[in-house]
């Protein structure tokens, strides 16, 4: 055996992985100062050149990149909050009261066997959930987060949001049909048939609210509702909100419409023969479909990011001086140190004996972290106008999520002739109602 | 222990009954063979002195000698559970006529006996395995299928290699005999 | 691979033999018995003479079909001629394989050809074998359930053919719904079930043989999995019917104990069932409430008899221990809160529209179907049949005691749940009553060690959770029961699923089946 094969077996795997990883940093950090060197300039300004492209670019990672994390977090939410609804607890082993239990179902489905069924139509099987997930992501473009913070303000917005989230249905119907199996074709054509059923009372509930705005620009339909609160177009179209959600329950295939994926009747139903990752995709595009629904109520019938109240007393954060870059990193860093000491120290104080001294500075480290990111983000609220935005935007997002997921917890699953029937036969006529009303009152007044 | 039931029954099934009524305390029990199960239940069923609309069992026995059928019945006129006792049964072509004419719920029932006895339940539509495979060939209740434990009554000692005795296993001096460990390097 | 050795290492050869009529005769108990005239069991013979080589007496044609170490040779029946007269076989069906059916040990890497040809010349075994793949011909057949074998009887020739527009569709033993192992063979036109073919026996245990080995201590241990929810009511009826056997009085009080555990154990596998239906349709709170309440019950009768699910605390004459401290003390802790909680649970369901509009109306049952079917408990008093074998044939201290049998009409699933929901009601009221008339005395009547009682029959009954469980016992004389019948309730609450199910959509499937509340345990024995 060889000095290196002998070393390399002695070390442990700590040890391994930075054996092998710094020297690849290192190597990589040389290449690419070597390349910004050489081609950065050329490449900064074809960029300055074509910014929209840029800015396209850059929403466009940034919306894939959010989809991941919001799945998480709504994951986690949902686990523990029905566990709550349960008396029981939900995980809490896995990270501080066990908020690392969605990173932990990521990679427990990166790592398992990527394999697909004899019998199963190959191409098919292996795009429908790409397909359904790319069908929930691409509407987040049009979603206006904050002020100035979309993908793109396209004018047909809110179609573009129906077409986009109708793709779902391709992509669950390829699932059900290319798993050579009949609780997946079952599965796949009873969500066929319900999101299709439930687009036409969705569409046309919202379509209320098209008129009532006047255009079909998500960003122009939150700044139809500005103002004060009871411009909110709820209090304008109380009959479509209900609708609405009815709808956009049964399109995001959640309880009590779950019955696509019921999992007392069909086993997984679409879902039956998927594993690992490419399940993955679709237990996350269902939470991106949450947010996203959760964020098109927001959008059209809660004023978007609104603030409900203004504050009530002026404010502005002009005094602060950023010229001088030097003394604001120092002020960081100082921050940082006493803010991981302090922390330390009432860590010790309150957790006893039970950790260790680099334990106790790492939870330190990480509690100073989140009072700092605390205190910047509330520097930012007050200072910028989109920050809060975001925050009421992401608050009442996550409102209409907690409600979805209570319905989870709560009621038990509808038959699939009672949803049909609760569709065209109740649905569909109330929102026509509800459109002919709206029109009618807006012809009226404009008088 | 209901007098009048027995008077009754001796009354209305005189010809079908094969041995006495016997009357326990709170049941009664009456023999008959396998030709008149058709007009016995009927009668029992449909007669309205005896009404004996529930049927409560329908197990095989296999004495050894002979098979049985044994049915239990209620009806709310009497206190008594009915035992109908099938009796003389062939032990090698036990053949009895169904009583899915009178309950369906009996169907799984024979299944079942038939399953574990082999016994033929005439008019049964559905007269296969219940709860064994679909293809075993023995019938696991009677007398002559010995369980491990019971071999050592039998007079062949089993046939198959789990009711012979075996001999213990050896176990090697040394301890390390069986065990391989990767060589030490 | 090395083949078997036809003779094994006695010199006998492994083969099957028909058997003889006298070692049929020989086989029977070689016990002594006392020939009463009563006593329907053969008398003890004098055992035979051992055999000699080459003849099995005593056989039967065929061993464990699942022994893999079953002889090469598909067995050839003309072994050594038995001197006897060969009695055949006992009589199946016209179209089951002959006795003689073997895998044969399975040579890998060799020849496929003459394996595939071999195969092909036996009988083919059951879809369950894996080395059915060797036969395969087509994908297809992989996955449709329809049997390998020829169909042996009317009514399955007339399952297994599709009409137009029609699928099979396996509700197979492994499926997040079906209670237990329960392989339901749907018909399917679209969404809605034409017909249903329940297949069961994954669980069969085989208590009954096991209890004719057993001594009558050892049975009631046996009797337990059964229906292992509610596990004291099948140790019940065992007892019962020992005990009118051996003419036991049991004292009062361990009358009164053993009412008390079993309301209480009823109460807990009600409190179950709920959870369940409404798992099976979706709301996923409820069971955990179910499994609070009956946690806490639990709990309690682990304080008195030890265990928390398979109790084995009847014993013949009595119960195994007295109620103690901690029992009390949680039961009045217990029953302080009994009726609001269970009420609590039950509202979450009854008032939820939605567990209503899918329960109503569905899986109707008749009250003449309900009798035909031989349906007992909840389900049959759902159907209109007030028979409640508390009321119909008393037992035990029940006599004494106050209840009322809720009855409903319209027979539906909606009906079976409220049933139940008013019967844990009544068990509280029974228990309260327990609780003040409970006698002093002895829990044990004075029983010799060694039972042998004398040579009879006896069928006694109980009313369990989910109908009549009832216990057929012939005593021979012997310590050891010499047959033990098992009426299990739910075996005849699952054989209405083939009436009940077909014209309604998948999805109230197992709505239907777990509003029937099967144990498979119970079902399979």
């Amino acid at each position: 055996m060889s000095f290196a094969t002998r070393t390399w077996t002695r070390m442990s795997i700590p040890a391994r992985l930075l054996a092998i990883f710094i020297p690849l940093a290192v190597v990589l950090a040389i290449a690419t100062v070597l390349v910004i060197v050489v081609l950065g300039g050329p490449f900064v300004d074809f960029l300055a050149a074509n910014l929209p492209l840029v800015r396209f670019f850059v929403t466009a990672t940034a919306v894939l990149l959010m989809t991941v994390p919001t799945a998480f977090v709504i994951i986690y939410l949902e686990l523990k909050v029905i566990a709550r609804m349960n008396l029981r607890i939900g995980p809490n082993r896995v990270g501080p009261w066990g908020a690392a239990m969605s990173v932990i179902h990521g990679l427990k489905v990166l790592s398992k066997e990527d394999f697909a069924p004899t019998g199963v139509d190959l191409p098919v099987f292996t795009l429908a959930p790409v397909v359904t997930y790319l069908a929930s992501v691409m509407t987040l473009l049009v979603i206006p987060f904050a002020p100035g913070l979309f993908g793109q303000d396209l004018n047909i917005g809110v179609l573009y949001f129906f077409a986009m989230g109708g793709l779902t249905v391709v992509g669950l119907l390829m699932a059900g049909w290319s798993s050579f199996n009949k609780y997946s074709l079952l599965g796949g054509l009873r969500s066929a048939a319900q999101i299709v059923s439930y687009e036409i009372p969705l569409t046309l509930s919202a379509v209320g609210v098209v008129v009532l705005a006047g255009t079909m620009s998500m960003n122009h339909i939150v700044l139809a509702q500005s103002g004060s609160v009871f411009d909110w177009f709820v209090f304008k179209q109380p009959l479509a909100v209900i609708i609405f959600f009815i709808a956009a329950t049964a399109e995001a295939n959640r309880a009590p419409f779950d019955l696509t994926e019921a999992d007392s009747e069909i086993v997984a139903g679409f879902g039956t023969e998927y594993s690992g990752m490419r399940f993955g995709f679709f237990y996350f595009a269902e939470y991106v479909n949450v947010f996203i629904v959760s964020a098109l109520i927001t959008t059209l019938f809660f004023g978007g990011w609104t603030a409900p109240f203004n504050w009530p007393w002026a404010y502005n954060l002009n005094w602060l001086d950023f010229s001088n870059g030097t003394l604001w990193v120092g002020i960081a860093f100082v921050a940082l140190v006493v803010g991981t000491d302090v922390m330390a120290v009432l860590v010790r104080l309150l957790g006893g004996s039970t950790w260790s001294l680099p334990g106790t500075m790492i939870l330190g480290f990480a509690f100073a972290t989140v009072v700092a990111v605390g205190v910047v983000g509330l520097a930012g609220f007050i200072a910028f106008d989109w920050v809060q935005g975001l925050f009421w935007f992401m608050a009442k997002t996550y409102a209409f999520v907690f409600v979805f997921v209570w319905l989870r917890a709560t009621l038990p699953r509808v038959r699939v002739d009672q949803l049909m029937g609760f569709a065209w036969k109740w649905l569909l006529p109330a929102s026509l109602l509800n459109l002919f009303v709206t029109a009618t009152a807006v012809v009226l007044l404009s008088r | 222990m209901d007098r009048s039931l027995r008077r009754h029954l001796e009354l209305r099934l005189a010809t079908h009954l094969r041995g006495p009524v016997r009357q326990y305390p709170d049941q009664t029990e009456i023999r008959i063979e396998a030709g008149s199960l058709v007009e016995v239940l009927r009668t029992l069923h449909d007669d309205p002195g005896l009404r004996f609309e529930i049927l409560a069992d329908l197990a095989g026995v296999d004495t050894g000698k002979v098979m049985q059928v044994v049915y239990h019945l209620w009806s709310e006129r009497t206190p008594d559970w009915l035992r109908v006792i099938v009796d003389g049964l062939s032990r090698d072509d036990p053949r009895v006529p169904s009583a899915t004419f009178l309950w369906i719920g009996a169907e799984w029932l024979e299944r079942e006996a038939y399953d574990m006895f082999g016994i033929v339940f005439e008019g049964n539509r559905d007269l296969r395995r219940i709860l064994m495979p679909a293809d075993y060939t023995s019938f696991p209740l009677r007398k002559d299928f010995y369980l491990p434990d019971d071999a050592a009554r039998s007079p062949g000692a089993g046939t198959r290699h789990v009711e012979r005795p075996h001999a213990p296993a050896v176990v090697a001096d040394d301890p390390n005999a069986g065990i391989r460990r990767a060589p030490v390097s | 691979m090395p083949t078997q050795p036809t003779d094994d290492e006695h010199g006998q050869p492994t083969e099957p033999v028909s058997r003889s009529a006298a070692g049929v005769r020989a086989g029977a108990h070689a016990r002594g018995g006392q020939p009463e005239a009563a006593a329907e069991v053969a008398p003890s013979p004098s055992p035979s003479p051992p055999a000699p080589a080459g003849m099995r007496t005593g056989a039967h044609a065929r061993g464990s079909q699942r022994d893999i170490a079953a002889p090469a040779e598909p067995a050839a029946p003309a072994a050594p001629a038995a001197p006897a007269a060969a009695t055949t076989a006992p009589p199946a069906p016209a179209s089951s394989g002959p006795a003689a059916s073997s895998f044969g040990s399975v040579q890998h890497g060799h020849d496929p050809e003459a394996v595939r040809a071999r195969l092909a010349a036996m009988p083919r075994p059951s879809a369950d074998d894996p080395r059915v793949l060797l036969d395969r011909t087509s994908d297809a057949d992989l996955f449709e359930p329809i049997p390998p074998y020829p169909t042996r009887t009317e009514r399955e020739a007339e399952f297994y053919s599709l009409g137009d527009g029609e699928m099979f569709l396996n509700v197979g033993p492994q499926h997040p719904a079906t209670h237990g192992v329960l392989r339901l063979v749907l018909k399917l036109s679209g969404e809605q079930v034409v017909d249903v073919d329940p297949v069961i026996g994954y669980l069969h245990r085989g208590v009954e043989k096991i209890c004719e080995n057993s001594d009558y201590y050892h049975v009631i241990d046996q009797v337990d999995p059964l229906e292992y929810i509610s596990s004291l009511f099948q140790e019940w009826a065992a007892v019962l019917t020992f005990e009118k056997l051996m003419d036991v009085q049991v004292p009062r009080r361990a009358e009164y104990i053993r009412v008390l555990t079993s309301e209480l154990l009823r109460i807990a596998s009600h409190s179950l069932y709920m959870g369940f239906l409404a798992l099976d349709l979706g709301g996923i709170t409820p069971i955990l409430y179910g499994f609070i309440e009956r946690d806490e019950i639990v709990e309690m009768l682990a304080s008195v008899t030890g265990a928390r699910m398979l109790f084995n605390y009847f014993r013949i004459g009595g119960v195994n221990g007295d109620l103690n401290h901690e029992f009390m003390s949680r039961l009045g802790d217990w029953m302080s809160r009994a009726a609001k909680e269970t009420e609590a649970n039950a509202t979450l369901l009854n008032e939820n529209e939605i567990f209503v509009r899918r329960a109503r109306g569905v899986g109707v049952l008749d009250r003449e179907t309900a009798l035909r079917m031989g349906v007992t408990g909840g389900n049959l008093r759902a159907s209109g049949v007030a028979f409640d074998v508390r009321r119909a044939h008393p037992y035990s201290v029940y006599p004494e005691l106050q209840f009322n049998v809720p009855t409903r009409d319209e027979g539906d699933s909606l009906a079976r749940y409220l049933i139940r929901v008013d019967e844990v009601r009544e068990s509280i009221r029974i228990i309260d009553q327990c609780l003040h008339n409970m006698p002093d005395g002895p829990i044990m009547a004075k029983l010799p060690r060694l039972l042998r009682p004398r040579p009879g029959r006896a069928w006694g009954a109980v009313e369990g959770p989910r109908g009549m469980m009832g216990v057929y016992a012939i005593s021979d004389g012997s310590d050891q029961p010499f047959r033990f019948r098992i009426h299990d309730p739910s075996l005849l609450n699952l054989e209405t699923v083939p009436l009940l199910l077909p014209g309604n959509l998948l999805a109230d499937t197992m709505a239907i089946v777990s509003s029937l509340d099967p144990v498979m345990g119970g079902v399979d024995k």
